[in-house]
């Protein structure tokens, strides 16, 4: 299992209380969490983030137990195994395609391990995900909402971390965009060393994927 | 780092640029003060050597210094040759020479003196004159002119030149009736000495027989000037004079003893003295530029902060990325201690190349106001010192929002 949590249950500053269901997850394998907003379904992405502090409840990523681990051990389990895809605002717009993508490596040793030659993996996640070569030294600011999806996927998948946590990444697409963008995803996504996790209200996506959590009622 | 650093700053080139050079213009205000000031104290300095005490008429011993050195300002009286014949008898007296100020030649001063000028008279910790061209003068038609005056004129040995009556160009008489022959140009001191024409103090009489009250009265070329006698060629009055004491200890007791002669009320300066008298009235002024300045510098370093802090909100998507992506709280801490490294390197660099441009054309002022050439170094010990001490203020003062960016979770980012 890459990822497993256990009667998770955070309790907000205002008092309020969300119990999670468990979640097991396997290398290969594609769950979508659903649920209203405001349900803690980002809530719950930082808590396996590591975010945020575990304050009830059991999570292990890669045989890690969080509530062992120190906020710096943590970052490091962040580095080195979680890639994240943010709903909006992913890329920095200061940094080239290539530059942002290159930061999914930057800080973890183990990731950059992983990969050979920077640029020709960039370049093989890019036209994967419907993108090519020649964006390589673009301007994130010149590229469309759903290219610039695209390219935080390249850099969330850059030297294959074993979870990527996706937090409601097609929420400013368009339908026809979005099925594109997942199926991309799908495609790029290294089913034999990776789990992807994502969150959404829209249960719509739900054939995309081997799971589905409704957050609200503990179902799956 | 450094290469995120930088593009991160690009990015906000206007704000940055603008604490940039707030920092590195207080900088530059500081140091020019500061080396504009110490130049000048250090020129003024090295002006004049070896002479240990200038006797003129009883004055301020500051007005007596800057007139008979530095050439500024008008003497206002004069001294009898008399008396400067009784203080030559004087047995403590290693040499005095006279001088007698007044007359100008286009624009540069003319200081009537003896031959002995060039031998006693010093600059710059006890060099002696030396003549890139020619020697002093014998004869009394004879003249030496400064580096400067020979450059800026085109002038050299065997020119003829005829002086002004007065010191304004403006409305200067000539004393076209008789001329002066070049007849030594000295090496360049970087002392008001380069701006100035020595004449005998014989012939600088001479030229003065046919005026009355600044008046021509008659032409010298209606006289016969072989038959001018020495007596009458000797000047009645000279500006000051220039003595130096066989022994230094002798000094305070050898000025009070003049300020005793009986027959004119004259007094004995020790130049040492008067330019402290001048450093300590200047100092004062100069420290209120030095307060303000340092004033200056920490508004800028507040600046510097205030905008750090304020970029950390307008930066959260950066920094939110930098973490999702496993950057720690210690890493981005350091990416801002770094961002107030880089302003305030940059201001100490753009400082430097600014204080340097300033003080060369500070140089450029001083010699044409003064008549010194001060050298600068690059960067003084004293001014790596004041930048360390900048960049150290600016490195801790950077701690605040390294703190706070420390202190953010990244929950408060990513949701």
């Amino acid at each position: 299992m890459i990822l497993t949590t256990k009667d998770l249950r955070y309790t907000y500053q205002n008092g309020e209380t969300i119990n999670f269901p468990d979640v097991a997850l396997d290398v290969g394998k594609k769950v979508l969490i659903v649920g209203y907003s405001g349900s803690g379904k980002t809530t719950l992405l930082n808590l396996i983030a590591g975010a945020l502090k575990v304050q009830q409840g059991e999570i292990t990523l890669a045989e890690k137990n969080y509530s062992s681990l120190s906020s710096g051990q943590l970052d490091k389990i962040r580095a080195d195994n979680i890639g994240y895809i943010f709903q909006t605002l992913n890329l920095i717009p200061f940094l080239s395609v290539m530059e942002n993508i290159e930061l999914g490596v930057r800080f973890s040793k183990n990731r950059r391990s992983n990969v050979s030659d920077l640029t020709q993996e960039i370049v093989r996640l890019l036209t994967s995900l419907g993108l090519g070569k020649k964006v390589l030294d673009t301007s994130v600011n010149r590229l469309s909402i759903g290219q610039q999806q695209r390219v935080a996927v390249a850099r969330a998948l850059l030297g294959q971390p074993a979870l990527v946590l996706a937090d409601e990444p097609t929420s400013a697409l368009d339908k026809e965009s979005a099925k594109n963008f997942l199926n991309e995803l799908s495609t790029t996504f290294d089913t034999s060393k990776q789990a992807l996790l994502m969150v959404s209200h829209d249960l719509s996506l739900a054939p995309y994927f081997d799971q589905v959590i409704d957050i609200t009622n503990k179902n799956v | 780092m450094f290469k995120l650093l930088i593009k991160s700053v690009r990015s906000r080139l206007l704000p940055v640029s603008l604490v940039i050079i707030t920092l590195m213009a207080s900088m530059v205000l500081l140091l020019s003060i500061e080396r504009i000031q110490k130049a000048t104290e250090i020129g003024f300095n090295q002006s004049i050597s070896g002479v240990d005490a200038i006797i003129g008429p009883r004055s301020s011993s500051l007005e007596l210094v800057l007139y008979t050195v530095f050439h500024l300002g008008r003497p206002t009286n004069n001294i009898t040759m008399k008396t400067i014949d009784d203080i030559r008898q004087r047995k403590d007296i290693e040499y005095l020479v006279p001088i007698a100020l007044g007359d100008s030649h286009r624009g540069f001063r003319v200081i009537a003196t003896e031959k002995d000028y060039f031998k006693y008279i010093k600059y710059s910790s006890d060099k002696s004159l030396s003549f890139s061209d020619g020697q002093a003068f014998n004869e009394i038609s004879g003249a030496v002119i400064g580096a400067d005056v020979a450059k800026k004129l085109d002038y050299q040995v065997g020119t003829k030149i005829h002086i002004s009556h007065g010191s304004s160009q403006a409305v200067a008489k000539k004393h076209d009736d008789f001329s002066f022959e070049v007849t030594g140009v000295l090496e360049k001191t970087g002392t008001p000495i380069d701006q100035a024409v020595f004449v005998d103090l014989k012939g600088y009489e001479l030229i003065h027989l046919g005026w009355q009250s600044g008046t021509k009265v008659f032409n010298l070329k209606q006289l016969d000037l072989s038959t001018l006698s020495q007596e009458e060629l000797t000047p009645k009055t000279v500006t000051a004079a220039f003595v130096g004491l066989k022994s230094k200890l002798t000094l305070f007791r050898f000025a009070a003893s003049v300020k005793k002669y009986p027959n004119e009320a004259i007094s004995a300066v020790i130049p040492g003295i008067a330019l402290s008298e001048l450093w300590s009235m200047v100092g004062i002024v100069d420290q209120g530029f030095e307060l303000l300045s340092w004033i200056i510098i920490v508004i800028s370093l507040i600046a510097m902060v205030s905008l750090i802090i304020s970029s950390i909100d307008n930066r959260k998507r950066e920094m939110t990325i930098y973490r999702a992506n496993g950057a720690t709280p210690m890493y981005l801490s350091t990416l801002v201690v770094l961002e107030a490294v880089f302003i305030g390197l940059t201001a100490i660099i753009g400082a430097i190349v600014f204080v340097t441009l300033v003080t060369y054309l500070a140089t450029q002022q001083l010699n044409l106001i003064l008549g010194i050439t001060p050298e600068f170094d690059w960067v003084s010990w004293n001014e790596a010192k004041v930048f360390a001490i900048i960049l150290l203020a600016g490195i801790l003062s950077s701690l605040v929002p390294a703190i706070i960016v420390f202190k953010k979770n990244l929950h408060h980012t990513l949701s």
